[in-house]
């Protein structure tokens, strides 16, 4: 008797089941196919130049040329930072493949975004521009707008857990000397038409939002292709760190 | 077969908070909380995978159960509703934890998680009945 009712009850079910499949294949389809982060074609001089601002790590000549433009307080940068930039920088910056260049591109809606780039800009003073990047970026949800609205002593933390000397990032930090160049890294950002972040320049190509390291080497490996038949870059003003610290796992802390 | 139908709804909550932990789409449909804060904060994986994706192998696991205890040779087994309503019960234990972790570490809310952690919740109820109801049916 159960036996009977049961199967008799398996059409409605499979129905129902083909409903859920049809809304939900459909839901993913369009949300995995927006046009969030198509590549576009930039400028390719405009790339080459690079600006004197950016934050370098890798060799400053390496055959492709990357940019990224991030917020220190966007979950999408912090994403990436922590779960594709590992791999970039141990397979593709330290075997010289590619330089990769940090812009500031803070955003009106984050509250302690600009505090952040100039928490990174004075631990670059000091020599660690990419510590305070990672640990910024690690503990994002400690410092965001959301977390505090007075970020100063997370940021003093990283400062003396990274072995800065304390006294002088804070000095810098309170002083806001490198807001001039935040501005212009922003600016720079928006001249580039990055519209979101991070926005990385690949070579020639643009792309938008927190690609894996699988799209990010492919496009390295287009843009390789694009280098060997052009004359070598030429250097930039970079406030460059030619050795790149060691790649982390996805979400070290 | 509700829970069954709860569970393939889980399987694209939780593929599309898997999609987004891998890269693979942009900005998460957020309309209430902090998703995105939720999602990559430290506690947004385990074991070094993303929550998300081990939401998906539970969801594809209840799913199967479901699957196994509609076959007529099993459809007055107490094994499998049992199974359920332990598979579902430590689903309830771990959504409750990660919900925990939203409310009063991450001090935000993931719309998606909490959609997840519903549709366990109900999961885990609808499959104590079943169980109950076997246990009647078969002592009937």
């Amino acid at each position: 008797m159960v036996k009977k009712s049961k199967s008799k009850s398996n059409t409605p079910f499979y129905a129902a089941l083909a409903i859920i499949a049809v809304v939900g294949i459909g839901a993913l389809a369009y949300v995995a196919t927006r046009p969030k982060n198509v590549a576009t074609t930039v400028e390719p001089a405009a790339v080459v130049a690079g600006e004197p601002q950016g934050y370098l790590l890798g060799k400053p000549d390496a055959p492709v040329q990357v940019i990224e433009f991030a917020d220190f307080e966007c979950p999408a940068c912090a994403q990436f930072a922590t779960l594709s930039e590992p791999d970039v920088r141990k397979r593709l910056v330290e075997p010289g493949l590619i330089s990769y260049r940090f812009y500031d591109y803070p955003l009106a809606m984050h509250k302690n975004t600009w505090h952040a780039s100039n928490a990174a800009a004075c631990a670059d003073e000091q020599g660690k521009f990419w510590e305070m990047h990672d640990q910024l970026f690690n503990e994002q949800d400690r410092w965001n707008g959301q977390a505090t609205s007075r970020p100063k002593s997370q940021f003093q933390g990283y400062a003396k857990a990274i072995g800065l000397d304390v006294d002088k990032w804070e000095q810098c930090y309170d002083a806001r000397k490198y807001e001039p160049r935040i501005k212009a890294n922003e600016q720079m950002a928006i001249k580039r038409g990055a519209s979101q972040t991070p926005t990385f320049v690949i070579g020639n190509q643009m792309v938008g939002g927190a690609i894996s390291y699988d799209r990010f080497k492919a496009m390295v490996d287009s843009a390789l292709v694009v280098a060997k038949n052009a004359p070598p870059a030429a250097g930039s003003g970079d406030t460059a760190k030619s050795t790149a610290v060691p790649a982390k796992g996805p979400g070290g802390q | 077969m509700v829970v069954g139908m709860l569970a393939f709804i889980g399987v694209f909550v939780s593929t599309y908070l898997t999609l987004y932990k891998f890269g693979y789409i942009g900005a998460l449909q957020c309309a209430v909380g902090s998703c995105e804060t939720v999602n990559t904060s430290r506690w947004a994986t385990f074991f070094g995978l993303p929550v998300a994706a081990w939401g998906l192998g539970f969801y594809v696991a209840a799913l199967a159960l479901v699957f196994v205890g509609i076959q007529e040779r099993y459809a007055d087994s107490r094994g499998v509703a049992l199974a359920l309503v332990a598979l579902t019960g430590w689903g309830v234990l771990f959504s409750g934890w990660l919900t925990y972790l939203e409310l009063f570490v991450i001090d935000a809310i993931c719309i998606w998680c909490v959609t997840s952690a519903v549709i366990v919740l109900v999961m885990f109820a609808v499959s104590v009945l079943d169980y109950r109801d076997q246990r009647v049916a078969g002592s009937g």
